[in-house]
Order: structure tokens, then sequence, then C-alpha cells
């Protein structure tokens, strides 16, 4: 059976699509296509399914998700994934997607991209929260657990440090002194604990598995769940972190309200996260660094381009520094401030629930 | 799951939230009510505590104006009705008000904080301890940036405005006739003393939270309420010198101050006698350095006096004076 004209219109225009463009070419393309297409649309709704399989097998890279959202435009809105424009409930989907072929190579994968510096960021994101020993901490997409891991070492050396300035100021301790040590050490240290919330099965096992390695048993917990709708009842945490995740998010103002409710009065909201460049030259070196090297790494240790194309794409679609500061105000945040490391590469947002 | 947790949340508001009418379930609603009225009680907390007026409810609800319910807002005014706002309402800006609340939260917190100084020291961990004095989760000593320093600088500053007041108020008796007038020197060793005798609570740490305001980042507040404090003092003293004595007289006072609280630092007699009896000697001296400057001068204006008689005298006997 001869395939219908528009039919081979429309594969004749994918095709040209298809081959490797940068994404400027690829925005073209793209508009092109949602011209031709929205030409065909009324008649062809059926053969748009067809078309949409045999595409598939004809390039492995142009997604053609703007028909559907041309299509669907009377039901959902549609949101950003990394450049392409798709509707919301599939963003969701597609995330998930992403984070499960990347996990197991996630750690590995960090470490090569940003050349071993997300340490020192993650370092830097406890060091500003200075946590105190006993608090309760909720690290939302916090997949392999670094977070978590860091805020456990860190509470446990400043208990012990503190231990050891009081044991240093109590040189000479009376004998009532000495007895009420032994009658109040039957309490023990507060325990400070952590709770990862991942809405990737994926992700959380492979931070289970570091966990067991690392040989930490207790004050860590693991559960799945959507930050847009935390499983958690409200005025739980001390601190609430998202580090890397809240880009992510379709959502990001339910995301911020979802934190301030699962705070406690007084509790801390963090947020580390790619932000914009603020020194043009590093801008460029930023963006080619970016847009050539990451995903061909990505290609090369996980085997997975399109994932980290979609990494890159969402650092460039994120609401700069002022913007985000704004929307964090606006969810219900007080003493709201920013951090910029590396030059604006990456920057800590910080908001109280006061 | 998430759903579960919801509806028992719904429950629970509907519940708990009888006064105020709730329109539904949408979360982002119940929340801003459940926090407006989660901050009017930590300031309901407040009030109880404090004298004055202080920031009434309503200007936490100015904040949470973004996609606000009828329902809150309706709480809103009637809390109005109950704290009668005065100056607050007229600001511009939800930013205006935050601001003030903010600043107010954080003084309070460090108030609170005070207490556990002779504990833990000047650390951040008194003002952990101090904001769970007032319910908030320890998390919020991320507010303040500077740690152990913001807490050493709002105490100095706490003292010294206790100390404008007290000078202020003695200003007022004697004015109103009810005191006599200081002599200068008494009135400089009693405005001292009064203000060390605020850091007797806080001897033993004190040492650590003057190295804390030595810091370099510290400088220049702490130089800032020193200089202010002394400037204060010499007002009241009646100080009203346009010339170099303004700074010379200030410097000497700032020298005096961080002498004797050298001294009281490492003092151990009973009530800091020493201290006083320390105090009193260097503002002796100050004073007798001062008679001491007058007398020179006028020595050295009559002695300059004399000499130019002499070398007239001489010229008139010498005959050289003589106009031809």
């Amino acid at each position: 059976m001869k395939d219908p004209p528009e039919l081979q219109l429309v594969a004749l225009r994918v095709y040209d699509a298809s081959s490797y463009v940068t994404e400027l070419e690829r925005n073209m393309a793209a508009s092109v296509r949602t011209l031709a297409l929205r030409a065909l649309s009324d008649s062809t709704r059926n053969i748009q399914h067809v078309s949409r399989c045999r595409i598939k097998h004809l390039c492995c890279r142009a997604e053609i998700t703007g028909r559907r959202a041309y299509s669907d435009s009377t039901e959902g809105r549609s949101t950003h994934f990394g450049f392409q424009t798709v509707p919301e409930e599939e963003k969701a989907e597609k995330v998930y997607k992403v984070f499960e072929n990347v996990a197991k190579k996630y750690d590995v994968m960090n470490d090569a991209m940003s050349l071993g510096i997300h340490r020192l960021w993650k370092d830097t994101l406890l060091n500003t929260m200075n946590p105190q020993p006993g608090l309760r901490l909720l690290d939302t997409a916090g997949g392999t657990g670094d977070i978590s891991f860091r805020f456990l070492e860190y509470t446990r050396s400043m208990y012990d440090r503190q231990q050891r300035l009081r044991a240093k100021s109590h040189q000479t301790p009376s004998w009532q002194d000495i007895a009420d040590h032994y009658v109040s050490d039957k309490a023990g240290p507060p325990q400070s604990r952590a709770v990862v919330c991942d809405i990737n099965k994926e992700m959380l096992k492979v931070g289970k598995q570091r966990a067991e390695k690392a040989g930490i048993i207790t004050g860590l917990s693991w559960v799945v769940g959507d930050a847009e709708e935390l499983p958690f009842d409200d005025d739980q945490f001390d601190i609430y972190t998202i580090a890397f995740g809240i880009r992510n998010v379709t959502h990001i103002e339910q995301a911020l309200q979802e934190a301030l409710r699962v705070l406690k009065p007084g509790g801390r909201f963090m947020c580390l996260e790619f932000s914009k460049v603020t020194n043009p030259l590093l801008t460029r070196l930023y963006d080619a660094y970016s847009f050539q090297m990451i995903p061909v790494l990505g290609e090369v240790i996980a085997g997975d381009w399109k994932s980290y194309q979609y990494l890159v794409e969402s650092i460039r679609k994120f609401p700069d520094q002022e913007t985000f500061k704004e929307m964090i105000e606006d969810a219900g945040f007080f003493c709201v401030q920013y951090f910029n490391l590396t030059g604006g590469i990456v920057a800590i947002h910080s908001g109280f629930k006061l | 799951m998430a759903a579960l947790i919801r509806g028992l949340r719904a429950g629970r508001v509907l519940r708990g939230l009888g006064s105020v009418a709730v329109q539904g379930t949408l979360s982002p609603q119940c929340s801003n009510v459940r926090r407006g009225f989660h901050r009017a009680a930590l300031l309901r907390l407040a009030n109880d505590s404090k004298s004055d007026t202080s920031v009434p409810p309503p200007s936490y609800h100015e904040v949470d104006t973004a996609g606000e319910s009828s329902s809150s807002s309706a709480h809103g005014e009637s809390s109005e009705d109950a704290q009668p706002n005065t100056s607050f309402q007229d600001q511009s800006g939800e930013h205006g008000e935050d601001y003030e609340t903010e600043e107010q939260l954080q003084a309070r917190i460090l108030t609170a904080a005070l207490e556990f100084v002779p504990q833990h020291g000047w650390t951040v961990e008194a003002i952990a301890a101090g904001a769970e004095t007032l319910g908030l989760s320890s998390a919020s000593t991320g507010m303040f940036n500077n740690g152990a320093g913001d807490l050493a600088l709002h105490f100095v500053a706490q003292c010294n405005a206790q100390l404008a007041e007290t000078l202020a108020e003695q200003n007022n008796q004697v004015q109103l006739g009810q005191a006599e007038s200081k002599k200068t020197a008494e009135f400089l060793r009693d405005a001292v003393e009064v203000r060390l005798r605020m850091l007797i609570p806080y001897i033993d740490t004190w040492p650590q939270a003057m190295s804390i305001l030595l810091l370099p980042h510290n400088i220049p507040d702490s130089l800032k309420h020193l200089s202010t404090m002394v400037d204060d003092i010499w007002y009241y003293a009646g100080d009203r010198s346009t010339d170099v004595n303004w700074y010379t007289r200030r410097a000497a006072l700032t020298g005096i101050y961080n002498t004797t609280e050298l001294v009281m630092v490492q003092d151990s007699s009973p009530d800091f006698e020493e201290t006083w009896a320390f105090l009193d000697n260097r503002i002796k001296d100050v004073v007798n350095m001062a008679n001491t400057a007058k007398q020179v001068q006028a020595t050295g204006e009559a002695v300059v006096q004399g000499l130019m008689g002499a070398a007239i005298t001489l010229k008139n006997l010498t005959g050289m004076n003589q106009r031809r």
C-alpha cells in the first residue's frame, strides 16, 4: 500500500530534522515541523498515530511531542523538558525514565562532569546549614544520599566537638558534677535523623547500597515520595534540603509549598541548584563545556546521550537566582538569601519558616 | 499514600480550625491560615513576655496576600480588631513589614539566647537553645550569618540602650529639680560603673565575648557601639564643646572604659571593689591632667607676656625703640 502523500511529506520533514543538528537548528526544524503538521492535523488524526510509530524508526532523537501538545492543548498545559515542550503529565514520567537510566552511573558521572567539584558544593551546603546535633533532615530528591551522609557525619563530629569543649571547661569537676554526669549519661547523645525521599526507586536502591557499604546503619530512612506531594505530616522536619532536584519538578511552586508544610516553625529550607553564571567570560566557557562535553561524557561513560542533553538543557530552563528567591518568598519563607558558588554555576538558596 | 495523608490532614483542619471557614481542602489555603495562626501564636507568646507594644499578627498576614483566600483575610480582620494596628498598616509593600518583623524576631531570639550564655558561652549553641525556648527549631540559627558575633553585638547594643535610658532618666530628674546635678568626675564615674555592672551576670564568659568583638569583621560594629556609648555619656555629662576638646574627652573616656573593663574581668574582690577603686584613680588622673593642662597654658601665657615685656624694656634702655 502506497503511503498517502501527506504522510510522505511528514516523513521527509522529520527525516531532515533527524540528522545531527545543534539546538538552534532543532528549534527551527521543530517550528517548521509544527507548521507543516498544523496544516494536516484536522484530517490526519489517525495517521498521526501511525506516523509517530514510523518516525520512531526513522530517527531516534527528534521526539515529536509538540504534535501531541497541539492536539491536547484543550486538555492540559505544557511545560518544558529541557528545550522541548511537553505536556505537564508527561514531564514527570520522562524525568523518571531519565533517572532510572542514569541511576547506576549517577555518582561516577557527577564526578566526571564536575571534575569532583560537586563534593565541594555539597560540603559548602552543609557548612552553610551548620546543623546542631539532634535535628531531623528531609533530603528531597535525595537519590543516592550524598547530602544525608554528609549531614550525619557533620552532626556527629559537631557533637564530639561539643563534648570535648565541655570536658575541657570542666577540668576539675566537683563531686556533685561527677554524680550528675553519671546520672544524665543514660539519655545518650541526641540522635540526628535523616530521611531520604526520592520519586525514583532506582536512585534510592543505589543510595541504600552506598549506605550499607559506608556502614551507616542508624539514623537514615529511605522513602519513595513526590516532592509536589510529600507523604509526611505537617511540622515534622527541622531542615529540608533539595540538592540538584528542584529543576526536575514540574510544579516548583507546589514543591515549595510542600516544603513549607512539612517544616517545623523555625525550620530551614535549603536548595542547592545550578543557576545563572554571572561572569560573561565564564558563561561562554561554561556553555561550551555543557553542550559539547557533557553529553559526550554521558555517552562514553553511561551510554546515554539524551539524558545528559536533558540535564544541561534543564539547567538553562531553570529561573535565575533572583527569580527563584522571589518564588521562595512567595511561597511564604522569610529571610531568604542566596549564595553563589563557583561564579554562579551553582547557587544555594535558603529560607526560613517563621 | 499521599492521598491518605491529605485526607487525614483535611479532617484535622476541619476539626481544629472551627472558628475559621475553611474552603475545601486546598492545601495552600489551609497552610496559609495555619501559618497565620502559628505566627499569631508565636507573637502572642512574645506579647505575654513583653510589656510594650509589639508587632500585631496582621503584619504577617499582609505577607501572605499572594493568592490568599477570603477565609484567612477574614481571620486577619478579626485579629486586627482585637489589636489596633498603628503605623505598620501604612507602610507600603510587604517587604517593609517583613524586615521589621524579621529583625524583631531575631532580636527576640538573641535576647532569649542570653540566658544560656553562662552555660554554653558566646556560641551558636546558646542561640540554638534560645530559639528553642521560643518554640522555633534550632535550624533557625542559620538566620544569623555572623553566629556568635551577632549575639555579642546584640548584647552590647542592649546594654548601651539601657545605659542611655538610665542617663536620660537621671537628666530628667535633675531638670525637674528632683535631684542635684553631679560634678563631671562623679558623673563619669557613676555612668561607667552602671554600664560595667551590666556585665556582672556574664563576667565569666566575657573574655570570650571581648575576643569575638575584636575579630576583624566585627571591629567596625563594636567600635561604633563603643563610640556611641562614650558620646552618650559625655553628652549627658554636659559636654557641648566644639573644638579639639570634643575628641580629647572622648578618647580619654574610651581609654578609661576599656582599661576598667579589663581590670574587671580578672577582678576577684567582693563586689568588684578593686575595679571601682581603679576607676576612681583613672578618673582622678584624667581630671588632674586636664587641670595641669590648663595651668600649663596659663603659665605659658604669663611667661610669654613677661618675656615680651622684658624685651621691650631692653629695647627702650638701649635706645633702639626711638623713632627718628
